[in-house]
């Protein structure tokens, strides 16, 4: 799966080589590649399948998250702070629901969609026609969302769930036998990632929606002139970071099998940092579902691989704080000295007087 | 010849100002129109209505002789008009091809794209305008001079009937606008037009078939290019004559204030060397690219040079920030007012006071008030601003009017040499000469100017000496007082 | 969307007034006989200076054109550090440290903060990290870095003269307040009348410009982040004598809070505008319906969804307000003079968001 910009690179040879060390996504797949041999060398089971897949079951809701948040980034400006909200209140109210009046997972996940959906149409719609940047916008419906659903349930732990989302997290596509007589394979969850990343992908790259939310990044008053409907992608963009949020609540209440209404919010700066390391840009216009992809599994990687080395996991932030420090300085001083190199003016060699 | 496009009576208002009252005028196919006017006459609003962007309040709009009702860009497009815009419009962060693509792609309304479809409909445009840019390039990382390229690319992939250039020349070089108006005319058996707007009344007659003048908001009339000339046309826009007088530096012995030797910076400018003596007006000409602007930036420490000596009033100086160029003794009036020169949305005494701040504070290094609006007055009323206070937001003066702001605010500083780059853009014709008057008044007073314009005319009539740059080097010197602007145009655009 | 105040003074806080006004008269209303009481009065008075520090801390960053979302993980740090420190020169008795003891303390604590201003203003300032990443960087490595220094516990048990910081009273005024006061002053000082706070404004309305007109923006944005920072280390002590004790994650939601303040207070999240009253007003206004709501028994997460609303409200009602104002400005233009102002290229055209 490659990047939307170079999508459509054709040449290859030395060009390519050169544009891939450009990009993010290399440095950030070598960085994953040297921290898994580290890991791996102190502690062989983690390149187990059961790990691995362990590991990217638990990363598949921030990663599902992380894609809407991709969107928000590639179409400009601050990020969205309300996608975890939204996610926990489809969660609960999704619970609550599925438990009066039963159904089954596909109904819950298309009330989740459609609800997280209208959650995050509402941030299009008020950023688009009052003006104001969406980090506000976004902590206000968050605040709004969250302090609703508490107040409304009275915040209580649901500890059980319809039995659907056990079923529905035990099923595996294929299943293995293990040594102690179990069994383990792969999950659907891991794959409602895959999808969202899929999806993500097509419309970045291969529809004409995806490229005015690139062109709306890059030069919004141009992207209007052209013609794009900016309020129409603008509230796109939103309601599909809600419907994420949904598709991501879904796969979180089949994970935890219980609905804490605490359990998702809090992680959404973390999730944005993931998306930045993967190479997305504050100022819009740029990014990659590579990059996103790696960027959510470097996290990943480092809280499994706390576990497996046995360090307290409150090493955890910090390393994601020196990760997330360390990689927007590396590639702020490389944008200096690009922009300090630049050829402005094509200087003569020697001056033909 | 029939008209391609046809106003009539067409009004227009935002919010309570009338920005356009009753404008008529017809652009034929296949001819050069001009349309000239100082700013707020209507010009870009103007360009908005043709292009679809917003639509006229009343009056009618033809294309064709068939009357357009709800014009959208895409519907403009559709029909033939495209618009390439002052900032080019262009998208930075996507490929020269999806940047050249793109308009139709939205035009035809595809909901998926074929990367092999944009990649064709950028070969085929770039084919029509005979250039060749690789069409993978990120556009933001293409030199300006390519992107300009890609922009007028973009107007050429449909069926194009009428071009609107909006003030091309404040970014493409007259190299570039001659090649483009090579590509038109070789269209314009086809019958292509082409409405060019500028303020820029040379240029203007040099490219001409007719002309139409607008004053605020409305037509003053439409003349063919054999019967006007550059003061009929100046008359036209600014409804009275406007007479230039020659800068002459009287002959006396003069102190040297600015000594620069050997001054370069890699990638901007080599090996330049100049004198500065008191009192002189010294121009900078050259075409865009010659790197006049970055050797002043270097001079006021924006983006200091490599190597090469600055030595002011006897005493070298090092120059590494905008702190040390003052020290010395800099001022610097930038290349653009709006984002480089004013704070917009404060006060006129803040713009003035702000370079000079410091200056400001008393003992316990609060803000003397006295001593602030003490110097605000000064400027505001030497400068002749006109503001009712100086608390008025910035943002709501003329352009002639700011950029009086800005000189104030570096007179203030009281420099040695004052920097000019390209002090009467975006001023109205007769506000620029005054401006003109004012650095004349400051140079007779001791100070040492460098003048840097785009406009040719504006540095030989307003210099005792032009130095003439191309490709980051000196070229030239000459003696303004005694060569005419004819001459200094041909030398620049040979160099 | 933020008119830039003309004049200074109440005319431009007068719509706040009105709506602290109306609140505290809704909140006497809501809680007949224990809004208006000298115990609750006193109590707000406490409360207040916390949320009023950091508010101030981040509207300066704001007023840059930044925005400081450490500035809670930085007050935890200073807190977590000094109270480190005094385990540390004690003996791990805290609460017998000398006041020597506790100020050194106190001290190293507050250089620990400083350090980390440096650190964020250093990003932003010389490597053009957009503040917002620099700072959610900061933020995360900071709450770290925080809960690997405790351990993940609550420490506690301070002496009494840093308690005393938190908790005694001059003059029937608790000393925090007091220094709110003392703060607000010298703030309103720094902000309006030294050169700093005027570059401050300057560079939060046009960096480019500013750096064009002699303001060095390098020491202008590393000012503006250590203090800060200092405001963080400032509710860090405050903080520690109130609650008697550190955790790393003590009073994580204030850092939206402060941004609702800075909202409200109508600071520009663009940079450049916004006044000292105003925000102080729009702390006082969040603290009233806080402490409010609270008697009221409310949950306190209806406190967390009124805020989202008021900033909804205040959206909406900042959008119309400056449309009408618009409106009344043309019209006035055109009735004076037909050459308005003119704005060079781009003057009317849409303006982008973010």
């Amino acid at each position: 799966m490659s990047g939307p910009v170079s999508a459509h690179s054709g040449s290859l040879g030395g060009y390519a080589v050169k544009a891939l060390l450009k990009r993010n996504e290399f440095y950030l797949a070598v960085l994953i590649l040297v921290l898994c041999m580290l890991i791996t060398a102190i502690n062989p089971a983690f390149l187990s399948p059961q790990n691995i897949l362990g590991f990217l079951k638990t990363a598949s809701v921030n990663g599902i998250m992380a894609v809407g948040v991709l969107f928000v980034l590639i179409l400009g400006g601050t990020p969205d702070l309300s996608f975890t909200a939204i996610a926990q209140v489809v969660e609960y109210v999704v619970v609550l629901i599925t438990l009066a009046f039963g159904g089954n997972i596909v109904i819950a996940l298309l009330l989740a969609c459609l609800m997280g959906a209208a959650m995050g149409a509402v941030n299009g719609f008020v950023i688009h026609y009052f003006r104001v940047t969406t980090i506000i916008v976004s902590i206000a419906t968050a605040n709004l969302y969250y302090g609703m659903l508490y107040v409304l349930t009275g915040g209580s732990v649901i500890f059980i769930v319809h039995p659907m989302f056990k079923r529905f997290a035990e099923f595996q596509l294929v299943s293995f036998a293990d040594a102690a007589g179990g069994t383990w394979g792969i999950s659907l969850i891991p794959l409602m990632w895959l999808a969202t990343l899929v999806l993500g992908w097509f419309i970045l790259t291969r529809t004409f929606l995806g490229r005015a939310i690139f062109a709306m990044g890059g030069n919004e008053i141009a992207a209007q002139r052209i013609g794009i409907n900016t309020l129409w992608v603008r509230v796109f963009v939103f309601a599909f970071v809600g419907l994420l949020s949904g598709v991501a609540a879904i796969a979180h209440t089949t994970i935890v099998l219980s609905a804490i209404p605490n359990s998702i919010v809090g992680k959404e700066l973390e999730i944005i940092a993931a998306v930045v390391l993967g190479g997305a840009s504050l100022f819009g216009g740029k990014g990659t579902i590579t990059g996103t992809f790696l960027g959510v599994l470097l996290f990943a990687i480092l809280r499994n691989g706390l576990v497996l080395l046995n360090i307290s996991s409150y090493w955890y932030d910090v390393s994601v704080g020196i990760a997330i420090t360390a990689g927007i300085s590396i590639s702020a001083w490389q944008q200096l000295k690009a922009q300090r190199a630049r050829v402005n003016v094509n200087v003569e060699e020697a001056a033909a007087q | 010849m029939s008209n391609f496009l046809q106003l009539r009576n067409i009004y227009k208002s935002f919010v309570g100002v009338r920005a356009l009252k009753g404008v008529d005028f017809s652009v034929r196919a296949g001819e050069v129109h001009c349309l000239v006017g100082e700013n707020g006459s209507g010009k870009s609003t103007l360009i908005k209505i043709i292009s679809g962007v917003q639509p006229a309040d009343s009056g009618e709009l033809l294309i064709d002789g068939v009357g357009i009702t709800h014009a959208t860009p895409n519907e403009m497009i559709h029909r033939g008009i495209q618009v390439i815009y002052q900032d080019l419009s262009l998208l930075p962060n996507l490929s020269v091809a999806e940047n050249i693509a793109i308009s139709q792609i939205a035009m035809i309304g595809r909901k998926l794209i074929r990367w092999s479809e944009i990649r064709a409909i950028a070969r085929a445009a770039m084919a029509r305008v005979k250039i060749d840019i690789d069409l993978d390039k990120i556009v933001g990382d293409l030199p300006v001079g390519l992107q300009q390229m890609v922009a007028i690319c973009r107007a050429f992939t449909s069926d194009l009937k009428l071009l609107v250039l909006d003030e091309p020349t404040s970014s493409l070089t007259k190299a570039e606008i001659d090649n483009l108006l090579k590509v038109v005319r070789d269209m314009q058996a086809n019958g292509i037009a082409v409405l060019f707007i500028s303020h820029k009344l040379n240029e203007v007659l040099a490219i001409a078939d007719r002309v139409t003048g607008l004053r605020d908001g409305c037509t003053v009339g439409t003349v063919p290019r054999a019967e006007t000339n550059l003061e009929k046309l100046t008359e036209m826009i600014t409804g009275k004559a406007v007479v230039h007088t020659r800068f002459h530096l009287p002959a006396q012995p003069r102190k040297k204030l600015l000594e620069v030797r050997n001054l370069s910076k890699k990638h901007n400018f080599a090996d330049i060397s100049f004198d500065l003596y008191e009192g002189e007006i010294l121009g900078i000409a050259g075409l865009i690219g010659a790197g006049r602007t970055e050797l002043a930036l270097a001079l006021f420490g924006i983006s200091p040079a490599d190597s090469g000596t600055i030595t002011v009033d006897g005493q070298e100086r090092r120059i590494g920030s905008v702190q040390d160029a003052v020290e010395a003794g800099f001022a610097y009036v930038p290349e653009n007012r709006l984002t480089q020169g004013l704070v917009l949305k404060r006060s006129v005494g803040d713009n003035i006071a702000m370079a000079m701040i410091d200056k400001c504070a008393n003992a316990w290094g609060m803000i003397d008030r006295g001593r602030r609006t003490g110097l605000i007055d000064t400027w505001v009323r030497s400068l002749a601003i006109k503001v009712a206070n100086a608390d008025v937001a910035v943002q709501t003066l003329s352009g002639g009017n700011q950029q009086r702001v800005v000189i104030g605010k570096w007179l203030a500083t009281e420099p040695k040499v004052l920097i000019l780059d390209g002090p009467t853009v975006g001023v109205d014709i007769a506000a620029k000469s005054s401006i003109h008057q004012i650095v004349r008044d400051y140079a007779a007073r001791g100070t040492g100017v460098i003048l840097i314009s785009d406009e040719v005319p504006e540095v030989a009539i307003n210099s005792n000496r032009v130095l003439i740059m191309r490709n980051g080097r000196l070229r030239s010197e000459v003696n303004a007082e005694a060569v005419g602007t004819d001459e200094i145009q041909r030398m620049v655009e040979i160099g | 969307m933020i008119r830039i105040p003309r004049k200074p003074g109440a005319a431009v806080d007068g719509p706040l007034y009105v709506i602290l006004v109306a609140i505290i008269i809704l909140m006497t209303i809501l809680n007949p006989g224990r809004f208006a009481t000298m115990s609750n009065i006193e109590s707000m008075l406490y409360q207040l200076p916390v949320l009023a520090f950091l508010s101030i801390g981040m509207m300066v960053t704001m007023l840059s054109g930044g925005i400081n979302l450490a500035i809670v993980s930085t007050a935890n740090f200073t807190g977590i550090v000094t109270a480190l420190m005094l385990k540390l020169m004690t003996d791990g008795d805290s609460a017998s440290a000398s006041a020597t003891i506790t100020i050194i303390a106190m001290a190293v604590g507050f250089a620990g903060c400083l350090l980390v201003g440096a650190f964020m203003g250093y990003l932003v300032a010389y490597l053009e990290v957009p503040a917002i990443l620099a700072t959610l960087g900061v933020m995360m490595l900071l709450d770290g870095i925080n809960v690997v220094l405790t351990g993940g516990y609550t420490l506690s048990d301070f002496p009494d003269s840093l308690m005393a910081i938190g908790n005694d009273s001059v003059f029937g005024l608790p000393i925090p307040f007091v220094m709110l006061v003392v703060v607000i002053a010298l703030m309103s000082v720094l902000l309006s009348r030294m050169p700093f706070g005027f570059k401050l404004y300057m560079l939060g309305s046009n960096p480019v410009s500013a750096r064009f007109s002699n303001i060095n923006a390098y020491k202008v944005l590393m000012g503006s982040y250590i203090l800060s920072a200092a405001f963080s280390g400032l509710t860090g002590i405050v903080m520690m004598g109130q609650f008697n004790s550190v955790k790393a994650n003590y009073a994580q939601s204030y850092v939206l809070v402060t941004v609702l303040a800075c909202f409200l207070g109508r600071v520009d999240p663009f940079g450049g505008a916004g006044r000292l009253s105003s925000m102080v007003t729009g702390v006082v206004i969040l603290q009233v319906i806080s402490s409010g709501l609270n008697l009221m028994r409310a949950d306190p997460f209806f406190v967390t969804a009124m805020w989202g609303a008021i900033i909804l409200v205040l959206i909406v009602f900042t959008h119309f307000e400056s449309w009408f104002g618009e409106l009344r400005r043309m019209a006035k233009a055109t009735a004076v003079n037909s050459e308005h102002g003119n704005g060079g290229p781009g003057k009317d055209r849409p303006r982008p968001i973010d």
